[in-house]
């Protein structure tokens, strides 16, 4: 038996009206600076976005693209945005973790000094609200107290970013409506489940995934390896239960790296964001082919 | 764009699929599939060499084909997945509930006769 599709339509009532798509970047740290690649190509093709979600480092980029900044204003803030984010270290909260009897623990430790990390935020966000999106953005972020999921969508953006990417340990928790909240990525590393609530039929999903050390030689090592592990079956856990879950268009853009790269290591940006436009461009004649097949979209759309 | 034909290898149903499985796909071939169960087909093995493309859609077929296959006494088996079908395979964790063969005639070689 032999058969033959060219478009047969699967979606159901999807395709009946325009779809709705949803974008969202996950957790990463500076491997978030792939998502340029990706809001590149979405530019270039003219792909029409209705939802912005992001979580952690995603949310920063997600929230950019949200306010409607340009791909090229944000890439060259980038550039400058990671350099020396992370190098310095908040003594008082190192002294708290070794010796905590002398110097009283304190919830909110993070060994990184967040100073400069608020006003690299600061520069950008200012006190842009959500209200000020030209599209609706979520920000996934984690209750530090109860563990719960927390997806933020109103108030101050400076704030919502700034708990989403309270990497646990290095940056401080931060206080939003009475919740003290940290990265996002430690319960919802690539929030697809945020964008099939907000109805989103086509779901652009952009994670990133660590790669291993090649070797373990401290106790700081050992500490990273374990949560690579951790994160990474999280991230493949939720994009494969809301993959196989919901009958929403999963689209998953996941770059492969041939190398390990750290939060310090700014000059690998360039890499990053034509690793994170390649990796999209794959996605884009299936894109394509979706979109042209809604009602909405007689031709598939162009810039 | 996908093409789907369905060959008998002795005990076995090979089913070869080009192109993308996808929204656009999903529903046709897993009526294939679905069809040669009820006939009571129920070793089924896809042979992925000349698939280019697999979305949520075409993981949620193959979750389905797999359930049916297996509730009737049979199985879904890939076999020659191309690295970008394999990377969104391994990402969903199928990898680890379906079982995978280089090549075609491993894979009709895994059931027995």
């Amino acid at each position: 038996m032999t058969l033959s599709v060219t478009a047969e339509r699967s979606l159901g009532d999807v395709l009946q009206r325009r779809s709705r798509i949803g974008l969202v970047i996950g957790s990463g740290g500076i491997k978030c600076t792939m998502a340029i690649g990706l809001l590149k190509v979405l530019a270039r093709e003219g792909i029409p976005v209705d939802v912005a979600v992001g979580c952690s480092g995603g949310a920063i980029y997600a929230a950019m693209f949200a306010l409607g900044d340009e791909v090229a204003a944000i890439e060259t803030r980038s550039l400058e945005v990671w350099r020396d984010l992370f190098t310095k270290l908040h003594y008082r909260s190192l002294l708290r973790a070794v010796a905590p009897a002398l110097f009283g623990y304190h919830e909110q430790v993070g060994l990184v000094d967040d100073r400069r990390v608020w006003q690299v935020l600061e520069a950008h966000f200012g006190t842009r609200d959500f209200g000020e999106c030209r599209i609706p953005l979520h920000v996934a972020a984690t209750d530090f107290r109860s563990g719960e999921k927390v997806t933020l969508t109103e108030g101050r953006i400076i704030d919502a970013i700034r708990a989403s990417i309270a990497i646990p340990l290095l940056l401080r928790a931060w206080p939003v409506n009475d919740r003290l909240l940290v990265d996002g990525g430690a319960s919802n590393p690539l929030p697809i489940d945020i964008a099939i609530r907000e109805g989103c039929d086509i779901i652009l999903a952009m994670g990133f995934e660590s790669q291993m050390t090649d070797d373990v030689r401290s106790f700081t090592n050992a500490v990273g390896r374990t949560s690579t592990i951790v994160t990474n079956h999280l991230l493949r856990a939720t994009f494969a239960f809301y993959s196989a879950a919901h009958h929403a268009e999963v689209l998953p853009i996941m770059p492969l790296l041939d190398r390990d790269i750290g939060l310090t290591e700014w000059e690998q940006i360039p890499y990053l964001i034509e690793q994170g436009e390649r990796a999209a461009e794959e996605q884009v004649p299936y894109l394509r082919r979706l979109l042209a097949q809604t009602l909405g979209d007689a031709s598939p759309p162009r810039a | 764009m996908m093409e789907v034909s369905i060959q008998q290898h002795n005990h076995v149903a090979v089913v070869v699929i080009a192109g993308s499985i996808d929204a656009l796909t999903a529903d046709a071939l897993v009526t294939a599939l679905l069809a040669e169960l009820q006939q009571g087909r129920t070793r089924l093995v896809a042979d992925f060499s000349a698939v280019e493309y697999t979305s949520s859609a075409g993981l949620r077929v193959l979750l389905t084909t797999l359930k049916d296959a297996r509730q009737r006494g049979g199985d879904l088996r890939l076999a020659h997945i191309r690295p970008n079908v394999r990377q969104v395979l391994e990402l969903s964790g199928f990898t680890s509930i379906l079982k995978c063969f280089p090549d075609r005639d491993s894979a009709i070689a895994s059931y027995p006769a």
